[in-house]
């Protein structure tokens, strides 16, 4: 028996795990219908995906919010996880998930898919024969994507940088690298039997003022952290940063060097596609203010020409958005896209280039590390600051990276820390910002950055 | 480089010894009034002579490891940032000391192997005063270092008398820095094996270094999974004859500290089943489900008196139930270990030649029923052959 | 002057955080940032290891209220924190409540200086006036 097999055989020996039939579960991936195939959406190329968010504790409400949804005409199904799952606390969730069927009241925040068990959800998955997407944050997800795989679930997002930086203050890093390497390792496994398993990075990551080349170089990476375990189909993602041009170009960039350094690793079969996220920061309490910030993202994303968009709701700033609210998104979506057409070619090269040019440097520099396997040189580089994600509350990460935004609402980088940003682009960056103030106000700048769409 | 496959690998332990070759591994108990070396000769000469002095690899723990006593300003930073260097390098903490308070402490009589001074980043000075020297002087110890603030090292240097000064191991971000602690205490360990009567006879059979036995089984652990199916989280259990080590995945603790490997060493001095039985007993009857566990397993505290191989049998499950829970929220004294994330638990060391995999999982789901409430049962692996030992014997041999 | 700050318990507001941080160093301050998620005795024994003049702690979802009892008889058990300015900021207290009867409150747990849902640059002018009175 392979180690692979014999880890999943002590993974799926837990006790919360009603006794998983890997032989059975083979055969209902090999046999699954297309249409819960994500990459096989992709390779329709028809038209953007529309996908929302959403999971709910129970069962029945999870599907109640399924049926809105397909009424909305939505391509890919969401199903988020709740926060015990995410911190493997199983049996807290078990505990949740009674209470919350026993009393209509929702004791947990997603979707408890361990507890629910496979052999359940997989009715729910068949039955609307959508692709479905799991959205977790989990840094050990082992367990939770081997049931989500043989639930019928077929894209996997996550990774091990962008789902740890942004949730974690001291989950060892080095152990989500290896924790995330067997899912990759079992998407590939998979992916030979149907079509291909997705895997999707989160690049949102903080969503407070990350600067794209930070974002790309970390989708880049969990991009060849999983080509290289043999996966096939990838999705990179960012979200709305707040400035059009600055999508547009992040947009670009990302695409051409996902390809480019893909193809350095001999991976040029594997198909890569783009994902936006609209705005993940602080929303507007005014409903139709929140509708209207949701529209213009529909938007950027067709400029950036994205393959799917991750959609939020009018009720973001509230609280967790009820089923119709969130069917509302997808239909108002689905609508703007439609309507869309002629849209220009917008190109901007010197943007292009300072971009290309600082992800190159960055890259350059974790590929120097000395450390002998792709996983050590990325976990080294954040150790030492080369990798710095602002706003992360994860110990090893530095927090000497300072940005703020220009007149336009671009995000630049007035403070590189130990990040290798090249010092023509720097300067560059520094030089779009009003930089003779004092601190004092440039911090108030911060706070207002931050809170730009409320 | 030659491979391990015509090399002899020895483990020297306080209670048995062990002998090992490509085709077979041989376990003795020490006989007390032979040296180390007579009676492995007495034992085991056919194999021994037929290797050569540079194919034999020794490691040794049978001087039960050295022992530290660490002086620090607090638990969360100085204290626990030198217990923790101290530990990966096979060093057993015997007490730490909040400075502060230190006018409070005993002193132990027993002689300390090295005495550890650290505190204060390096822009804050003047922590320790004259009570530190007080303190010091009625100390017995070998050796001492320094690893604090700046500042003060140039003062602590002039009134103690052999005092190393090192790198402060906390930075100004207040992060740990291992390296340099870690290096010394790990060279000072190495130095105190070949510095043992006992052991320097060895030299007479090998060409190579000896090292410490925690040492070895640490530099295993990365490749444990290419012997055995284990799966991280684990943990790894030493039972021995005077301590139990226990190794575990650094990610069933939640700690703020960044380090180097992915596994953390801790050690219970009082915890072993030959030399410090009766202080494991003593700890059991201070645990209110001992009790219960003793009715379980059908026999009475009579046990504790017998000397059978059904008690020694009792005593090392005891021991395993014990040592879980030290690491449990059950006993907060020491590290809590998240143990219903753990997926394996290793077992290496005599006990395996005792215990069965029932005996070990009737007790460790004795364990998780009694104090956790949970059904939760990692898989229980065996390393009876001592090959986690090997794995790290050979991971030196093969870098020599 | 050195500044100790974090936020406490169980809470991961890393913005308001991180905006506490770099508004510190902005005045000139040395800061040392626990982060998020930081318990009672981390600060102390953090202010301990820098030689910290100034505790800040912030609290942001108005669990203070668990542990604000707590913070005397900890400080007492530390025999060099007497000169120790304590401040806490955020949202003291869950639900609604009125800085008449929090500042009190908070003050009698042991803190110097109470800011109740107080904006950031009003809160460190208060810092910097106090620090001006007293020392």
């Amino acid at each position: 028996m392979s180690q692979l097999q014999e880890e999943r055989e002590i993974i799926l020996g837990n006790e919360n795990v009603d006794s998983f039939d890997f032989d059975e579960v083979r055969e209902f991936v090999k046999g699954a219908d297309e249409n819960l195939f994500i990459s096989h959406h992709f390779a329709k190329k028809g038209k953007m995906l529309v996908q929302p968010r959403g999971g709910f504790p129970t069962y029945e409400k999870q599907y109640a919010l399924y049926e809105f949804f397909v009424d909305a005409n939505v391509d890919v199904l969401p199903l988020t996880i709740d926060s015990n799952t995410r911190l493997n606390d199983y049996a807290t969730a078990k505990k949740m998930l009674r209470l919350s069927e026993a009393n209509e009241v929702d004791m947990l925040n997603g979707y408890p898919l361990v507890n629910h068990g496979y052999r359940t959800t997989r009715k729910m998955m068949t039955h609307f024969n959508h692709p479905v997407s799991l959205r977790h944050g989990t840094p050990d997800a082992r367990l939770l994507i081997e049931i989500a795989i043989a639930s019928g679930i077929f894209e996997i997002e996550g990774g091990p940088i962008t789902y740890l930086l942004p949730y974690s203050k001291n989950f060892p890093l080095d152990k989500a690298f290896l924790y995330w390497k067997y899912v990759e390792r079992v998407c590939a496994d998979y992916s030979t039997l149907n079509k291909p398993i997705n895997r999707e990075s989160f690049g949102p990551l903080t969503a407070t003022l990350v600067p794209p080349s930070i974002t790309i170089v970390i989708q880049l990476l969990e991009m060849l952290l999983s080509l290289e375990e043999g996966v096939k189909s990838f999705s990179v993602s960012f979200a709305q940063q707040g400035s059009m041009i600055q999508d547009i170009v992040t947009g670009t960039v990302t695409r051409k060097l996902a390809e480019h350094y893909a193809a350095q690793i001999g991976c040029e079969d594997a198909v890569i596609n783009l994902v936006y996220h609209q705005w993940m920061g602080a929303f507007p309490m005014n409903r139709d203010s929140a509708d209207q910030l949701i529209n213009m993202s529909t938007v950027i994303a067709s400029m950036c020409g994205a393959d799917k968009i991750i959609t939020k709701t009018r009720e973001e700033a509230v609280g967790i958005p009820t089923k119709e609210a969130n069917a509302q998104t997808v239909a108002n979506t689905q609508y703007t896209l439609n309507i869309l057409s002629g849209l220009p070619a917008v190109v901007d090269e010197q943007e292009e280039e300072i971009l290309t040019a600082e992800v190159h440097a960055i890259m350059e520099a974790v590929f120097n590390d000395p450390a002998d396997t792709l996983w050590r040189k990325v976990f080294n580089s954040i150790k030492n600051g080369i990798i710095d994600v602002p706003f992360s509350p994860h110990i090893i990460n530095h927090n000497k990276m300072i940005t703020i935004r220009d007149p336009q609402k671009n995000i630049r980088i007035i403070e590189r820390g130990n990040v290798p940003i090249p010092d023509h682009c720097y300067e560059y960056e520094k030089s779009c910002c009003d930089l003779n103030k004092d601190t004092t106000s440039i911090v108030n700048d911060i706070i207002h950055d931050i809170g730009i769409m409320q | 480089m030659s491979t391990s496959s015509d090399k002899l690998l020895i483990d020297i332990g306080s209670t048995y010894f062990k002998v090992s070759t490509k085709e077979s591994i041989e376990q003795h108990f020490r006989d007390f009034n032979k040296q180390i070396l007579d009676d492995l000769m007495h034992k085991c000469s056919d194999t021994v002579q037929r290797f050569e002095s540079d194919d034999i690899h020794i490691c040794s723990s049978a001087n039960g490891g050295l022992s530290t006593l660490i002086i620090g300003l607090t638990h969360s930073y100085s204290l626990k940032y030198a217990t923790n260097i101290a530990y990966n390098a096979g060093i057993n903490v015997i007490d730490s000391i909040i400075f502060q308070d230190i006018e409070d402490y005993s002193i132990p009589s027993d002689l300390i192997d090295v005495v550890i001074i650290v505190g204060g980043i390096d822009s804050n000075g003047g922590q320790f005063d004259e009570r530190l020297d007080n303190y010091l002087e009625k100390l017995n110890y070998s050796n001492i270092v320094y690893v604090g603030n700046g500042p003060d090292a140039m003062g602590l240097a002039s009134r103690i008398d052999k005092l190393l000064v090192l790198p402060n191991v906390i930075d100004n971000r207040l992060h740990i820095v291992e390296k340099h602690l870690k290096e010394y205490l790990t060279n000072l360990y190495q130095q105190d094996i070949e510095g043992k009567e006992d052991i320097k006879d060895l030299y007479k059979i090998t060409g190579n270094q000896i090292y410490s036995t925690p040492y070895v089984v640490n530099k295993s652990l990365p490749e444990i999974n290419a012997t055995f199916s284990v799966t991280d989280p684990f943990i790894l259990l030493d039972i021995g004859g005077a301590t139990t080590d226990v190794h575990y995945s650094k990610d069933l603790v939640r700690d703020n500290i960044v380090t180097e490997q992915g596994h953390d060493r801790i050690v219970f001095k009082k915890l072993g089943v030959f030399k410090s039985r009766e202080s494991l007993i003593f700890t059991a009857e201070q645990n209110e489900f001992a009790y219960e566990l003793l009715m379980h397993l059908k026999v009475t505290e009579s046990i504790y008196k017998e000397n059978s191989e059904r008690a020694t049998k009792v005593i090392m499950q005891l021991a395993i139930f014990l040592v879980l829970c030290e690491m449990s929220h059950y006993r907060t004294a020491n590290v809590t270990l998240k143990l219903l994330a753990m997926n394996s638990i290793v077992f290496t060391g005599g006990i395996t030649k005792v215990l069965t995999v029932e005996d070990i999982e009737d007790v460790v789901a004795f364990f998780y029923r009694k104090i956790l409430n949970s059904d939760h049962k990692p898989v229980t692996v065996l390393d009876a052959n001592y090959d986690i030992w090997t794995i790290g014997a050979k991971e030196y041999a093969s870098c020599q | 002057m050195k500044v100790v700050t974090g936020v406490i318990g169980n809470d991961i507001h890393v913005v308001a955080n991180r905006l506490m941080d770099l508004s510190l160093n902005a005045r000139g301050y040395e800061v040392f940032n626990l982060g998020v998620n930081t318990y009672l005795e981390e600060f102390f024994d953090a202010v301990v290891e820098t030689g910290a003049e100034i505790l800040l702690i912030s609290s942001l979802n108005g669990e203070a209220e668990g542990w604000g009892r707590e913070v005397k008889l900890l400080k007492a058990k530390y025999k060099s924190l007497d000169n120790l300015t304590m401040m806490i900021g955020g949202n003291l207290t869950v639900g609604s409540g009125n800085a008449e009867d929090i500042v009190p409150r908070y003050k009698n747990y042991g803190f110097d200086l109470v800011c109740h849902q107080v904006d950031l640059n009003t809160g460190l002018d208060m810092l910097e006036t106090y620090i001006q009175e007293h020392r």
